[in-house]
């Protein structure tokens, strides 16, 4: 009897394990494989098409390429920060200026997908923000951890400015945890698509 | 234990490639969790600067938040909207008010411009006329259909006309676009309307609303991104909220829209009084009427303006009426107060009371309505049954069913209104179901307080939830803070058979509930019918040749005077009034000669009509009905859901190589409102459940591969077993171990 339980448990561990395994790279492919489909549909939309779904059944479409030069590191961010987006790409906040704008435009992202690399981002670096009309260059001015459950709403002014924010810690095992990553960019100067 | 060498045998044959595998994914399995588990330690061991950490002093859970609440589409796009100033001029004579509205666009750019602006008027407001003025000239706006009115507006637009057009959002909010605004230059848009005044309880009064305050959108966006001027997308349950929501500006802005004011106030009465309850005015005395003005010439377009003006007691009317003569037709406004009676015996009820702790409560609004709920539940008595609902982006009730007053609920539920803050979105069809809910069906006097601004964009779904689940119950509702959402409180009380009131600042709270008290708890007028006295009073309101609105009248609490338009051929001499008061007939003979002539009270007839025509449209009718609205409003040159004005200058201006700038006017946020309450961003969510995945997925394969081994150990323990059985045992006899063994065996009790 006992016998018959160990070589259950011996064949079912190792497939529980494996979906489990399955599941987290599911997350990471789902987030790689999607940028890639979203290359197209924002060079799309950079050939003057509106709200281009990336896959038909898309409730989201690109609306800008975030990039960090430096760190060679380019992104297709989203419209809205659902989870339903940000597991394609990092969103833009609905509500927040829209992306070639004027005013505090608000980027979210996993922590351990697509901004995985804002731990590598330091004060001073320059980040690029392109949109359908034209790409802005900002500069890091702020990192900032914030407890959300302190801090009533992501803070916001009437600068120029980006607002890029994440999960903290970027290591932390569960998700769902109070603290966020806040990186502040004021804006630099701004250049038409060639 | 004797088959197992047997079944083992394969792997017996390679021991060695299976003693690697398991070893090297034992390896792998540990390295990889003790990576991550090393980094979370360390991350969790690397305390965080507390510098770092933004807190403030307001703890609120972002998670209820709803989608409702966003924010600042234009942070500094209003920074080239065309400047606003407005100027307000009112004419009372007795009960109408006619009022000039004069909103100039000063377009400070290099550009050319088309200004938006979304604003508030009473929603009583007949808006009948709207002129473009444009340096000397100006140019009367014209009454079209809706969309025909919004074509002839696009077209001058594109042509470089300069064009005005003004249509109507709700009953109480209005949009007024202007397009092609030169460089530099200022163009005025004059609207005017006329308005019935408020009277109740032996005092005047009119409430001018200032701001749109910012509403809470309920229901799924809808995927098309931003459209009209709005900071909201349009979502499933409200399909124009794109139009309804201005873009707000940021706390610490410069910009300012300025409002001036200016009343001339006929009464037709000796006054006790006259005071303004917002705003400091100066009030001039003149011969036969005063002149008021606001003390400092003007003042942020950011809250309500409320006007008060009493009569001397043995001046107060008990009737009036008002007449115009139009294309043959007389038209009439008919205001009578019926007597109070005296109050009778209380009976017991049940008083629900809700109150919005929603993110635009916040602020001064939520200690207003906190003071006047606390005031209400203080009047309840013993033998009445209560209960306490908030609402916010949920609802919660104190107690699951309404208990009895004693002093243990009572203390309970003030230490819960106390405790009340506010924040999060306002789904309020929630609340209105849960208050509607759980009714008794004895017929007892039930009561619902309910407490809010108004701020949603969903008043139609709501009234119909009114509407459908009333029951028995009465709704009363108390319009909180500086810019309440009025047609939501009046309409809702309509549809929920009770009455309204407001309150916009706390010391006022004491006066205005009382108020409410003592209408709540006396008896009321109902079922009341209007005898046109050319019929045979077959319970017709109508005679053939007259035409009342509104048709079906509301019951009157204490205080509360009955009013009425009609058009007619010839009024009858005398009309009967007939009701129910406290189980009793009641009825009064009014005559109807010696009124005073007036114009506009054909308008005012008008805007009844719509304002009814609209509560009854339904799916089935709908098409007939707007028809008829429509047919109303062109005849009588009026602003309507389905009507606009709309003016264009002949000659175009803007040379068509020159791009035009569409901006809409940012406007304040409500006085006493806290900006991040309703605009705040909650963080988003972001991070995966890949990791944990990964390392519930690690932590399976290491189970596995200890038990593999654990197995694997016996397993290997049974070859050996087989093995030496196999080989020739060792002998140890006479071994010197032989007299040990025996030793361990000599037990004292061998049985145990």
């Amino acid at each position: 009897m006992i016998r018959t339980f160990k070589k259950v448990l011996i064949i079912f561990l190792p497939l529980c394990g494996l979906w489990f395994i399955g599941q987290g790279s599911y997350i990471h492919a789902k987030a790689v494989v999607a940028q890639l489909l979203l290359e197209t549909a924002w060079t799309e939309t950079l050939g003057g098409n509106k709200e281009v779904k990336p896959w038909p059944w898309s409730d989201t479409w690109p609306v800008a390429r975030l990039s960090a030069p430096a760190l060679g590191i380019s992104r297709i961010v989203l419209a809205g920060a659902s989870g339903s987006s940000l597991a394609f790409g990092p969103g833009h906040l609905f509500g927040s200026t829209p992306p070639g704008e004027n005013g505090n435009i608000i980027i979210s992202g996993h922590r351990d997908t697509h901004f995985s690399f804002l731990e590598n981002i330091k004060k001073g670096d320059h980040l690029e923000l392109q949109s359908n009309k034209k790409t802005s260059a900002y500069q890091v001015t702020d990192i900032q951890i914030i407890d959300k459950t302190k801090v009533e709403a992501i803070p916001v002014d009437s600068e120029n400015k980006l607002i890029l924010i994440t999960c903290y810690p970027f290591d932390a095992i569960q998700s769902g945890g109070p603290l966020r990553y806040m990186i502040t960019a004021k804006f630099k100067h701004s250049f038409i698509l060639s | 234990m004797s088959n197992y060498p047997s079944r083992s045998h394969k792997s017996l044959a390679t021991p060695r490639l299976f003693f690697a595998s398991i070893g090297l994914s034992l390896c792998f399995n540990l390295t990889m969790i003790a990576l991550m588990l090393f980094n979370s330690i360390n991350a969790a061991a690397n305390p965080i600067q507390q510098d770092d950490i933004i807190t403030t002093d307001v703890v609120n859970s972002f998670d209820e938040l709803g989608h409702g609440t966003l924010l600042f589409k234009h942070a500094t796009q209003y920074k080239k909207a065309a400047q606003l100033n407005i100027d307000v001029v009112m004419n009372i004579t007795g009960m109408i008010n006619r009022v000039s509205v004069t909103q100039s666009f000063s377009n400070t750019t290099d550009d050319w411009q088309e200004g938006i602006y979304v604003f508030p008027l009473p929603e009583n407001a007949a808006v009948d006329h709207m002129r473009l003025m444009i340096g000397e000239r100006i140019i009367e706006g014209q009454i079209k259909e809706k969309q025909e009115a919004n074509k002839v507006y696009q077209q001058a637009k594109k042509q470089g006309k300069q064009a005005a057009l003004t249509k109507q959002e709700r009953p109480n909010i209005f949009t007024t676009s202007v397009a092609n605004i030169a460089p530099h230059e200022t163009v005025e848009v004059e609207i005017e309307y006329q308005q019935i005044i408020d009277y109740d309880n032996g005092a005047f009064s009119l409430r001018f609303p200032m701001v749109v305050g910012p509403r809470y959108i309920p229901g799924k966006q809808r995927i098309a991104g931003f459209s009209g001027t709005g900071w909201a997308l349009n979502t499933n349950e409200v399909a124009d909220a794109a139009r309804i929501t201005p873009p707000v500006l940021p706390p610490g802005s410069q910009r300012k829209n300025e409002v001036s004011l200016k009343i001339n106030l006929n009464a037709g009465l000796t006054l006790e009084n006259i005071h303004s309850t917002y705003h400091v005015i100066e009030v001039d005395k003149q011969a036969g009427h005063y002149e008021i003005q606001l003390k400092q010439e003007t003042t942020l377009a950011n809250r309500d303006f409320e006007l008060i003006w009493q009569p001397h007691a043995s001046d107060i009317p008990k009737a009036a009426l008002f007449t115009e003569e139009m294309n043959g037709d007389t038209y009439a406004l008919i205001m009578m107060v019926p007597p109070t009676v005296k109050k009778t015996e209380t009976l017991s009820k049940e008083i629900i009371y809700v109150i919005d702790t929603s993110g635009s409560m916040g602020g001064q609004s939520i200690v207003q309505a906190r003071t006047a709920l606390e005031l209400a539940l203080t009047r309840l008595k013993p033998g009445d049954r209560f209960n306490v609902i908030q609402f916010n982006s949920f609802t919660s009730k104190l107690f699951n069913h309404a208990e009895s007053v004693n002093s243990a609920t009572l203390e309970q539920a003030l230490n819960y209104v106390r405790s009340l803050e506010a924040g999060g979105g306002t789904e309020m069809a929630t609340a209105l179901h849960a208050a509607l809910a759980n009714q008794s069906n004895d017929n007892s006097l039930r009561q619902i307080i309910f407490m809010t601004d108004g701020s949603i964009g969903n008043e139609q779904a709501l009234f119909e939830i009114i509407q459908k689940e009333l029951g028995h119950s009465r709704l009363f509702t108390v319009g909180i803070g500086s810019a309440p959402n009025s047609h939501f409180m009046r309409r809702a009380a309509n549809f929920g058979r009770g009455t309204h009131t407001h309150i916009g600042k706390l010391d006022e709270v004491q006066k205005r509930m009382q108020n409410l008290f003592e209408k709540i708890e006396n008896p009321i007028l109902k079922d009341i019918t209007i005898d046109w006295g050319q019929m045979n009073s077959t319970a017709k309101n109508i005679a053939p040749n007259i035409e009342a609105w509104p048709q079906k009248i509301s019951d009157l609490y204490r205080g509360e005077p009955l009013l009425i338009t009609a058009k007619a051929k010839q009024l009858p001499n005398a009309i009967n009034i007939s009701g129910d008061v406290a189980n009793d007939n009641w009825s009064s003979k009014l005559t109807l000669n010696g009124g005073q002539t007036r114009q506009g009270i054909s308008t005012l007839w008008a805007r009844n009509k719509i304002a009814a025509l609209m509560e009854q449209k339904r799916d089935n009718e709908f098409e007939s009905i707007k028809q008829l609205i429509i047919d109303t409003a062109l005849e009588h040159h009026l602003v309507s859901k389905f009507t606009s004005l709309v003016a264009v200058d002949v000659t175009p201006v803007r040379p068509l190589d020159k791009t035009l700038d569409s901006h809409a006017i940012p406007t304040h946020l409500p006085a006493g409102w806290d900006h991040k309450k309703v605009f705040g961003q909650p963080f988003p969510a972001t991070a995966t459940d890949a990791r944990l995945n990964f390392i519930i997925g690690m932590l399976l394969m290491l189970l596995t591969s200890l038990l593999v081994l654990c197995l694997h150990g016996r397993m290997t323990a049974g070859m050996q077993e087989i093995e030496r059985r196999r080989k020739p045992k060792p002998r140890y006899l006479g071994s010197p171990i032989a007299p040990t063994v025996g030793v361990r065996n000599i037990n004292p009790n061998p049985s145990s």
